[in-house]
C-alpha cells in the first residue's frame, strides 16, 4: 500500500505533466504548419520536431516537471504534520524512500514515454511521418535523463520542508547545473544531460537529418543511472539521521 | 507474552542546539494498565513519545519499548507492529477518503479487527467517501483513534487524544481506553486535562522540563497523599519540617502547608508534637499534586 501513498501524493502533479505535455505533442504536430519556428531554411518534418520538441519548449517543461516531480517526502510530511503518522507504521525509513523514487520514476518514464507514441502515431494523420524508431530513442534518452532531473528534486527534498523551498531550490541547483557544463573545464568531466536528451553536438546525433543515429551513448547513460542510484542512496541515508 | 514493562529508558536525553527538550530521563511503564504522561507544554512529552517511536533520534541514553531498543532501527520496526500510535496533531493523509485511509492502514497491521472498524466507524459517524482533508478536526481525531483502536496492540501511545474531542467523544474514548486496557493492552497517553487522567489512569508520569518529576500510582496517592496546614503561635523553622515524605512546602508567617507523601499519620503525630494551634488533614487531587510539582521546578 505504499505504492498507493505514494502515487496519490504525485498523482495530480503526475497527471497535470502528462496532460500537458500530451496536449503540446498534439498541438505541435496537429499545427505545424502555423507553429514552424522562424529559420532560415525550408525546414522538414523532422527538423520541426526537433527543434519543438527535442531540442525546444517541450524539453524545457520536461525537464521542470521531472524536477518537480522529484519533489516531497518525509521533510514535506513534517511540515504537513503526516510524518509522525507515517513514521508508526511498521516500515522502515528506506523502504517508504525507495518506493516514493520507484513510483517517481516510472511517472518520469511514462512523461518521457509520451512524445514517442504521440508523435509518430498522430503526424500520420496529418500528412507527416516521424520514424517511430527516432521517438523511442529519443523518449529513452529522456527517461534516463529525467531520471536524474527528478534525483536533483528528490535530493532537494531532504533538506528543505517546504512546499515551495524544495522546488525552488531544485530548480535553482538545475540552473546552476546547466551552467556549470557549458564551461569548458567541467565539460570535459560532467555529461551536460540537456545536450544528451536533445543530442545537441553529440556524435550520436545528424544536424542535417535531425535523425539520432549510431549507437546511444551507453557508458554515459550508465554513468547517469549510477548518479541517479547515487542520489538515492544518499537521500536514504540522510533521511535515516533526520529527526521528525 | 506480554512485556511486564513495555517502556524503558535510561538516561535518555534529546538536545535541540542549546535546548534541552529530554533531560536524563529513566522512564519505567508497566504493561497491561493505564498511565497518562502528564506535563506543561513543551515539558518534552511529545519528543519522548517521538524517541520511543523512533521519530528521533536521542542524543544521549538509551531505552526500549516491548523490549526493543529504541535506537535500532530494524528492531523498533518491529516493536511498531505491536504499538497503535495516534499522534499529537492528528494530520493524516488529507487527499484520501476514510474508506481509502482505513484501508491504507489496516494493510500493514495483522490484528487489525474489522468488527471493531465497523462498529467505531458507526458510533464515531465517520463518512466513509469523505476526503480526509474535508473532515472536522474532531472528525479527524475520531479517525485517528478509530485507527488504533480497530486493532489489539501491546501498546497504545496517545499524544493528547482528547484534543478537540465534544464531552461525549470524550466519554466514550475514556470507556475505549478502560476497555482496551481490560483486553491487556498497555496504554501510555499524554495529557493537558488532569482530570481525564485521574479518571482512568492507574499510573502518572510527570515530566517538566524535560525531566521526570514524578511517578506515582494514583491508588497510592489517594490512599498516601495528604495535604497537611498547621497553624503555629509563632514563625516556625522550616527546617522542623524537613521529615521523610514531606514534599512541597510552603511557609506563609505562621501556617506552614506541605504534603505528604506516605505516613501522613505519623507526619500529623509530629507536627502535633511542635505545639500548634491548629492542624488540617485533607486528601490531594491529581491536580493540586501536578500544580506542586511543576510549581517546584519553575
Amino acid at each position: 500500500m505504499l505504492w498507493y501513498k505514494a502515487w496519490r501524493e504525485s498523482q495530480a502533479r503526475f497527471l497535470l505533466s502528462a496532460g500537458t505535455i500530451a496536449g503540446l505533442c498534439v498541438a505541435f504536430v496537429v499545427f505545424h504548419r502555423e507553429g514552424a519556428p522562424v529559420a532560415d531554411h525550408a525546414q522538414t518534418y523532422a527538423e520541426y520536431i526537433w527543434r519543438i520538441v527535442y531540442k525546444g519548449y517541450l524539453r524545457e517543461l520536461f525537464v521542470l516537471l521531472a524536477l518537480l516531480l522529484g519533489v516531497g517526502g518525509l521533510l514535506r510530511e513534517r511540515d504537513y504534520g503526516t510524518a509522525p503518522f507515517t513514521l508508526a507504521l511498521p516500515v522502515s525509513r528506506w523502504h517508504l524512500l525507495a518506493v516514493r523514487a520507484a513510483v517517481g520514476i516510472v511517472e518520469v518514464t511514462i512523461l518521457s514515454l509520451l512524445p514517442a507514441v504521440i508523435l509518430p502515431a498522430l503526424s500520420p494523420l496529418m500528412g507527416e511521418v516521424y520514424p517511430w524508431s527516432q521517438a523511442w530513442q529519443f523518449g529513452l534518452l529522456w527517461s534516463i535523463g529525467g531520471a536524474f532531473l527528478f534525483s536533483m528534486g528528490f535530493l532537494a527534498s531532504i533538506f528543505f520542508a517546504g512546499e515551495y523551498t524544495a522546488a525552488v531550490v531544485a530548480v535553482l541547483a538545475m540552473l546552476s547545473y546547466s551552467v556549470a557544463v557549458e564551461l569548458p573545464v567541467v565539460e570535459r568531466y560532467v555529461p551536460d544531460v540537456h545536450d544528451l536528451m536533445s543530442g545537441v553536438g553529440m556524435p550520436y546525433f545528424r544536424l542535417d537529418t535531425y535523425h539520432l543515429v549510431g549507437p546511444l551513448p551507453w557508458t554515459t547513460l550508465g554513468g547517469l543511472l549510477l548518479l541517479v542510484g547515487s542520489s538515492f542512496a544518499l537521500a536514504g541515508r540522510l533521511t535515516q539521521r533526520q529527526d521528525f | 507474552m506480554p512485556h511486564s514493562l513495555v517502556i524503558e529508558t535510561h538516561e535518555l536525553s534529546k538536545r535541540y542546539g542549546s535546548f534541552e527538550a529530554v533531560r536524563s530521563l529513566n522512564l519505567r511503564v508497566s504493561g497491561q494498565r493505564i498511565t497518562g504522561f502528564l506535563g506543561r507544554n513543551g515539558a518534552g512529552k511529545s519528543t519522548t513519545i517521538k524517541m520511543l517511536l523512533g521519530m528521533t533520534h536521542p542524543t544521549s541514553g538509551t531505552g526500549t519499548i516491548l523490549g526493543q531498543p529504541i535506537d535500532d532501527n530494524k528492531a523498533n520496526r518491529e516493536a511498531r507492529r505491536q504499538i497503535a500510535y495516534v499522534g499529537e496533531d492528528k494530520q493524516l493523509y488529507g487527499y484520501m477518503t476514510v474508506e481509502q485511509l482505513v484501508r491504507f492502514t489496516k494493510s500493514f497491521y495483522a490484528d487489525w479487527l474489522p468488527d471493531i472498524e465497523k462498529r467505531l466507524l458507526k458510533q464515531y459517524q465517520l463518512p466513509l467517501d469523505r476526503k480526509v482533508k474535508a473532515l472536522s478536526k474532531g472528525m479527524r481525531t475520531k479517525l485517528a483513534l478509530l485507527l488504533a483502536f480497530a486493532r489489539r496492540p501491546e501498546l497504545l501511545i496517545l499524544d493528547e487524544p482528547s484534543e478537540g474531542l465534544d464531552p461525549v467523544s470524550m466519554e466514550e474514548l475514556l470507556q475505549t481506553l478502560v476497555s482496551a486496557a481490560a483486553d491487556g493492552t498497555a496504554v501510555f497517553f499524554s495529557s493537558h486535562q488532569i482530570a481525564e487522567v485521574e479518571r482512568v489512569a492507574e499510573q502518572v508520569c510527570m515530566l517538566d522540563h524535560g525531566n521526570l518529576v514524578a511517578d506515582l500510582s494514583l491508588d497510592h496517592m489517594r490512599q498516601e497523599y495528604r495535604r497537611i496546614t498547621a497553624g503555629f503561635r509563632s514563625e516556625p523553622s522550616p527546617e522542623r519540617f524537613h521529615i521523610p515524605g514531606v514534599q512541597h512546602m510552603h511557609a506563609r508567617g505562621r501556617q506552614v502547608t506541605f504534603v505528604a507523601t506516605q505516613n501522613a499519620e505519623t507526619v500529623v503525630a509530629l507536627v502535633r508534637s511542635m505545639e500548634p494551634v491548629s492542624v488540617e488533614v485533607t486528601p490531594i487531587s491529581l491536580r493540586e499534586v501536578f500544580l506542586e510539582t511543576v510549581k517546584e521546578g519553575t
